[in-house]
């Protein structure tokens, strides 16, 4: 299986006099294979390191430890051909504020050799983004629809996107799951890292979920098998078998009910409940 | 199928996983006769842009119903209604199938503590008005 996201040991640690003993490290020590066509939510509270996690594996941020690697090349040192194959946007989107958004994209098909332009063009507006204004004086939800088109426009092989769609309206949001897939003009499917709070959209998209919790993966596993095995019972105390301890409600252990014969009358677990257990 | 947009009911909120929601309502449309052999599916696309899920999805329950037997690949349609493909020959069969639905019902039927002859009512009714609404 080929890997689209790798990391291995992946630390970044917290200014010196600033960590604490619950926390030690910014990020990490992070282990990650993400094959090739996921589409993963990365899911966590304000805080966790979804953003840190993001820039540690796109290179814009140094670990102290560890490596990462994208399409197979170590983050740090990426070659033009891989960059070409990656799409980003952040989530504050680095616009030009003098330029609008057809100038933007103008400047992006000069610089990559991929964009195509007439199916950009077709996503702006199926996401209703008027690409005549400049980018100062767009709202905050048309900004990111623009940093989205633009991540997109390049055809990417892997996606990155960090809360893409926190300022979209509902039916925007939509329109954006849509586009996650399309713009594909290559066979092999896309690999997508989407961060985002608003967990009932990630459920309509997502082969695979990634919760981080201090700067750590909790748990990364495949959606249906987590809506399909993974269930919560009472637990007084925690038991080393579970997956997860959660102190709230009077106790309760997450567990896999394939393991666990106890489990199996109880409910699925929707990805906001799992949230809430691997929080508490 | 005529209208594809409509073709599946797809409940993202839902616990059951959205591959299992398609390939369940894939056997329930075969064995209620609804779908016969040769008929098209909509294709994994088409699906997928509908109702904004993953394609991978959709055609993970394609490939699933393929694997067993119900679907079969036609090269230049897509995937249509397999030639062996039988509507469930007796009512037993069919009732199999709702059978979930039925336990699901019982147990809330209990917790709300709704007399049983009042639900059997109330279902009935709602068959009735469901079948007035059909065209």
């Amino acid at each position: 299986m080929t890997l689209a996201i790798e990391a291995r040991q992946l630390t970044l640690h917290i200014p010196d006099g600033r960590w604490s003993v619950a926390r030690r490290y910014a990020l990490g020590p992070i282990d990650l294979q993400i094959p090739e066509g996921a589409v993963v939510g990365l899911v966590g509270r304000n805080g966790a390191g979804k953003s840190t996690l993001m820039r540690c594996l796109l290179g814009l941020a140094t670990p102290d430890e560890g490596e990462a690697r994208l399409l197979g090349e170590p983050s740090l040192a990426l070659t033009d051909a891989v960059r070409e194959r990656l799409g980003y946007a952040a989530q504050t989107p680095d616009l030009f504020p003098r330029l609008n958004g057809r100038e933007h994209l103008d400047e992006m098909a000069a610089v990559y050799a991929n964009v195509d332009l007439p199916s950009a063009v077709t996503l702006a507006a199926r996401l209703d983004l008027p690409l005549g204004k400049r980018a100062d004086a767009l709202s905050l939800g048309d900004q990111q629809k623009l940093a989205v088109v633009m991540a997109l426009a390049h055809d990417p092989d892997l996606l990155l996107l960090d809360e893409p769609v926190a300022s979209l309206d509902p039916i925007s949001r939509r329109d954006f799951m849509r586009a996650l897939f399309a713009l594909r003009r290559k066979a092999a499917p896309r690999t997508v890292l989407v961060s985002s709070h608003l967990l009932s959209d990630l459920e309509r998209v997502v082969s695979h979920v990634l919760f981080l919790r201090d700067g750590k993966v909790q748990l990364f596993i495949e959606w249906d098998e987590a809506m399909e095995y993974l269930r919560c019972v009472p637990a007084r105390l925690p038991d080393p078998l579970s997956l997860h301890w959660s102190a709230a409600q009077g106790g309760r252990a997450l567990v896999d009910s394939r393991h666990c014969p106890e489990a199996a009358g109880e409910p699925g677990l929707s990805m906001e409940d799992l949230l809430e257990v691997l929080n508490t | 199928m005529s209208s594809p947009q409509a073709f599946f009911d797809i409940q993202p909120q839902l616990a059951t996983p959205i591959y299992r929601q398609v390939v369940e309502q894939v056997q329930r449309l075969v064995a209620g006769g609804q779908l016969g052999p040769g008929d098209e599916l909509p294709s994994v696309r088409a699906v997928a842009e509908r109702h904004a899920i993953n394609p991978m999805t959709v055609s993970k329950a394609y490939s699933l119903l393929e694997a067993e037997g119900l679907l079969e690949r036609r090269r230049g349609v897509g995937m249509v209604v397999a030639a062996r493909a039988q509507p469930a020959a007796a009512g037993s069969d069919l009732l199999a199938l709702l059978e979930p639905a039925i336990q699901a019902l019982a147990r809330q039927t209990r917790q709300l503590g709704i007399p049983p002859d009042q639900a059997v009512e109330a279902l009935a009714r709602a068959l009735q008005s469901d079948e007035q609404d059909r065209p």
